[in-house]
């Protein structure tokens, strides 16, 4: 069974143009003009139970609008929302008791109360019983490594420790369906490894369905096998990461620092008739090459033959690039 | 059940919460009970130059707007959706508010009670013993229960009106100045009603009905029978005026667009 379906989904909004200066300001007292805006606009996609699904794209792409469409906030102008077998907006109180939701930018908890009453407070609202909490919340609280946490006060913890509270809160009632908008924004590396290990281990045990939206790529490449990708409201891409980057980032990146001084000219004389674009490096006498598949062992001893050399590093392309290259294109082709 | 049991839960957290700032606690209330103080002898100034006032004496006067003062500290306990606009749609709380498997407005009065402004019902209930016994008004057992309904009543009314005021925030972006006017109008209640001019009391009686909140179900307690229809008609427009803002209300959240990203 889908956990979610989406069929043709649109989303308008009307938005007000202001002219400028103040004679603008006047008219626009009078005559008001409108643009519409599509945010979202015709997508169609389905979710698997037990899933994690990156939603990724651009600032304004409209992923937090979709988000919002899918956990009820915002209705739809057209199209067909099914999410745990319910239409979100139209039964929204039974239905958001099958989900949890945590947006990356707005606290769950309650401000001035210790962790543990804003909990008691959302097992309240969620109905669940006392057995059902200890026997959930024990593993999610020791996963998290939130135990200390709990007798204090929201306002007193670093944003490090709130983000992964507000995780529990949203686990509450144990949804098997979990919406996370930005949930790693502004964390350290700690943290966020922290929470993509939660995250994976809360997919195995309970078979939790994840929707994440990110702009964070290494949470997308250590979470989702598959990447869903927006660009001005309509889907790009809808696959797995392997071939997304099969497919964008084929070749390898070869940054030799060389113990004297080249030029271009010389380095693309070396290489002649093997597809090598040579770049210069941030470094002095650092030159990267871009290399396709297959090719790097001939570069680099047609290199290493001719010049002194002080290090040679292979890179993969990394997937930020290859994302902002589809970005920069708008979509992607075949 | 289920609402109410949520309710006592919240309200427990909320003592909570207070009981946390101890000082700060105590401060509030004695500044509250300052203002009050103050409001009490401010009062009993400005009445105490007017004797009559077509037809209706001083301690009349007073009881209505002593009367007032119940069901309005009722509404400022419950209702605290001055800044509705700025907080949950401005500041995108409302998304949160959503998510939640609750009544939306439910949960809304619950995050923004403030338990302490149900003093504020003290003074109206000091200067509704005062009039009243210099008036010498006859109480029946049964006027506790028609004084509650009355209450109620009024701060439902009161309720409806700065719920669909509230609601505006749905369908308009730019943030309005209504609700400080209505605060203004909203004391035009707390006065003999025949004072004013015809449109006015028309006004106040089936289009903004303030009047229900004072001087129509005060008048029953200071035995005016002529208003007794008026008086008897308190919680049913009040029920109207509550329901109305919630259908309104569910209207507006259908229209909800959210904040930015």
């Amino acid at each position: 069974m889908n956990a979610i379906e989406v069929e043709h989904l649109r989303k308008e909004f009307k938005v007000h143009k202001s002219r400028s200066g103040l004679v603008g300001a006047f008219r626009d007292l009078w005559t008001r003009r409108y643009t519409l805006v599509r945010a979202v606009d015709d997508i169609s996609f389905a979710v698997k139970q037990g899933e994690i699904v990156g939603y990724i794209g651009e600032n304004g792409a409209g992923k937090s609008t979709t988000i919002k469409m899918l956990t009820g906030i915002l209705t739809p102008t057209s199209g067909r929302v099914v999410v745990n077998g319910m239409n979100p907006h139209k039964e929204r109180e039974k239905f958001v008791r099958t989900i949890g939701v945590v947006f990356g930018q707005r606290s769950q908890l309650w401000w001035d109360i210790a962790v543990q009453e804003s909990f008691r407070l959302l097992k309240k609202v969620y109905c669940v019983s006392d057995e059902q909490y200890r026997r959930h919340m024990a593993e999610v609280i020791d996963m998290l490594e939130i135990g200390p946490l709990l007798d204090k006060p929201v306002r007193k913890l670093s944003l490090g420790q709130r983000m992964r509270c507000e995780l529990a809160a949203a686990l509450i009632h144990n949804p098997p369906l979990l919406f996370l908008d930005e949930p790693t924004i502004g964390l350290d590396v700690l943290v966020k490894l922290n929470i993509r290990q939660f995250l994976k281990q809360l997919n195995e045990r309970y078979g939790t369905t994840i929707l994440l939206t990110t702009h964070d790529m290494s949470d997308i490449e250590a979470l989702c096998e598959r990447v869903i990708m927006l660009d001005e409201g309509k889907i790009i891409y809808d696959g797995s990461l392997e071939r997304l980057k099969e497919r964008w980032g084929q070749g390898k990146r070869i940054a030799f620092t060389f113990a004297e001084a080249v030029t271009a000219a010389f380095l693309q004389q070396l290489t002649e008739g093997l597809e090598v674009v040579w770049k210069k490096g941030e470094q002095p006498n650092v030159w990267v090459s871009h290399v396709p598949s297959g090719g790097v062992p001939e570069v680099v001893s047609r290199v290493a033959a001719r010049c002194a050399l002080q290090d040679i590093r292979i890179h993969e392309v990394p997937t930020e690039e290859i994302i902002r290259n589809i970005y920069e294109e708008g979509a992607v082709h075949g | 059940m289920f609402y109410v049991s949520v309710f006592f839960q919240y309200m427990a957290q909320y003592m909570k919460t207070k009981l946390q700032y101890r000082t700060d606690l105590l401060i509030e209330w004695l500044s509250d009970l300052m203002a009050q103080a103050v409001n009490l002898v401010f009062l009993l100034v400005v009445f105490g130059h007017t004797t009559l006032l077509h037809g209706w004496s001083r301690d009349e006067i007073l009881f209505i707007y002593g009367f007032f003062l119940v069901p309005y500290a009722v509404f400022g306990a419950f209702f605290n959706l001055w800044d509705f606009n700025e907080r949950y749609i401005v500041q995108g709380e409302m998304d949160r508010v959503l998510t939640r498997p609750l009544n939306s407005l439910f949960q809304i009065v619950l995050e923004r009670m403030e338990l302490e402004s149900l003093l504020g019902a003290v003074p109206g209930l000091i200067i509704m013993l005062y009039a009243g016994s210099r008036l010498s008004l006859s109480f029946h057992w049964y006027d506790v229960f028609v004084f509650i309904l009355f209450v109620i009543g009024g701060a439902l009314i009161y309720a409806g009106i700065f719920i669909s005021l509230a609601t505006i925030s749905f369908f308009a972006d730019a943030r309005t100045s209504i609700m400080p006017m209505m605060y203004n109008i909203s004391s035009y209640g707390r006065y003999p009603i025949d004072i004013y001019h015809r449109v006015i009391r028309y006004i106040l009686t089936w289009v903004l009905p303030f009047a229900f909140v004072g001087v129509y179900p005060a008048a029953y307690f200071l035995d005016k029978k002529e208003w007794y229809s008026y008086a008897f008609f308190t919680p049913v427009v009040g029920m109207v005026c509550f329901t109305v803002s919630v259908m309104l209300w569910n209207a507006g959240v259908r229209r909800y667009r959210g904040t930015g990203s």
